[in-house]
């Protein structure tokens, strides 16, 4: 197999900023890597950290977490509930060593499609640069095989 | 009079008084230095409780027992500085009224015992506020350093050898007075967020929740540590976690019964270095 490897990235976004910022990219002809796959969901407060976990159980190479800026939330503040969760989340991952780099947060606006794509962009080239997630996907592997007796 | 003593005695008079209904303490467990939660209801009994510095089990967790304060009446409860702790936690995230708990407050000093002044949470405010000033942290601190100075494939191997150990037989969670969920996220499987058998990739993804859920609410008692049967280095995760929990948000669990949740509050100004 010599084909390059393509990773496979999950970006959980909030609909109000950064999925109508995809959008806008979108229909200003944007062409950004076409590795991601995006999850609207209503509010970055929303984004669960469960969701981030089940990503990479199901094989994520890497994993986006994007919504709108301090201040701009719809509902007022799920975006500063969020940021805490992160920053927690963030540590946490670290500390078990799911490398940081494999999971990316940012915050994007409807205005910002040009962020986007670039954001994707750059994601993904980091994420081709660090290859597959391998020890990850040895977990994953784990559960496949048969029990030993 | 001893303190094991002074505190039979009261408890004796709560008891008779009907001032409590119940008091949750220590008692002789099956070797010469265990304890074993008991809970005496009848003055005739207090002769059963024990104290001394083999008392190390946090209490407070029986007391977000199903039912047991929706009647409204007390219960005393010995707790040492970490279970006033939780009590305030748990009184801040409204699973108790604080003044329904009647405390029994003691500490071990170096293989000393002593009682801690008061009855209610807020009264042992002084005691519970020099943690702040001197966490004495139970965690390993040289192992701590050692996996903080690893690579993140090195630590990746490090919990992946830990955790390969885990059974999944939630002793942890059944231990931990933080964890009362009445249905645990394992325990839901309509979306199934945690594979359910105790392969590599359960067990990782259940310690990661673990200790997620516990961030700025853990008061490192131990008795995850404690209730393990494989000894994952539980605490360890903890005591980091509230290291993080300090630097980031200047949250130390369980100060005050009034004590805003970190996890459940914000500031507008929370400063993060790494969102794009």
């Amino acid at each position: 197999m010599s084909e390059p490897f393509e990773p496979k990235i999950i970006a959980f976004v909030c609909t109000y900023c950064t999925y109508a910022g995809a959008d806008l990219a979108g229909t200003s002809r944007l062409k950004y890597a076409p590795n991601v796959r995006i999850i609207r969901l209503p509010c970055t407060g929303r984004i669960s950290p469960m969701f981030i976990l089940k990503a990479l159980q199901k094989g994520a190479d890497g994993v986006l977490v994007s919504g709108c800026h301090p201040g701009d939330c719809h509902f007022t503040h799920g975006n500063y509930h969020a940021r805490r969760r992160w920053m927690v989340f963030r540590a946490l991952l670290d500390f078990i060593g799911i490398p940081p780099e494999r999971v990316k947060y940012s915050w994007i606006s409807a205005a910002e499609g040009v962020k986007f794509a670039e954001f994707i962009n750059s994601v993904t080239e980091d994420i081709r640069k660090l290859g597959p997630f391998e020890q990850y996907s040895q977990l994953i592997g784990d559960t496949q095989a048969p029990a030993s007796l | 009079m001893s303190i094991e003593q002074q505190y039979q005695a009261r408890a004796k008079e709560l008891l008779s008084g009907g001032a409590v209904k119940m008091v949750i303490g220590y008692g002789k467990g099956t070797t010469g230095n265990r304890r074993r939660p008991i809970f005496i209801s009848s003055p005739d009994d207090v002769g059963r409780l024990v104290l001394d510095d083999s008392c190390i089990i946090n209490l407070s967790g029986y007391l977000v027992s199903e039912g047991l304060l929706s009647d409204e009446k007390r219960v005393a409860v010995f707790l040492r500085p970490e279970g006033i702790r939780a009590i305030n936690i748990l009184a801040a995230e409204s699973q108790l009224d604080a003044d329904q708990i009647v405390i029994f407050g003691f500490d071990v000093n170096d293989n000393e015992l002593r009682a801690l002044k008061g009855i209610h949470v807020e009264e042992f405010a002084d005691v519970i506020g020099s943690i702040r000033e001197n966490n004495p942290g139970f965690a390993d601190k040289e192992l701590l350093e050692k996996i903080e100075k690893m690579t993140a494939q090195e630590r990746f191997a490090f919990w992946q050898e830990e955790f390969a150990k885990c059974i999944k037989c939630y002793a942890c969670r059944q231990a931990c007075p933080m964890c009362y969920c009445r249905r645990c996220i394992v325990d839901s499987n309509q979306p199934q967020w945690v594979n359910t058998s105790s392969h590599s990739l359960g067990n990782f993804e259940w310690n990661i929740v673990r200790a997620f859920h516990l961030s700025g609410r853990c008061v490192e008692c131990g008795n995850c540590d404690r209730a393990c049967p494989v000894n994952i280095p539980l605490r360890l995760i903890n005591h980091k976690m509230a290291v993080e929990v300090l630097g980031a948000f200047d949250h130390v669990a369980g100060m005050s019964k009034t004590q805003e949740p970190v996890l459940a509050s914000f500031k507008k100004d929370d400063s993060e270095t790494f969102i794009l």
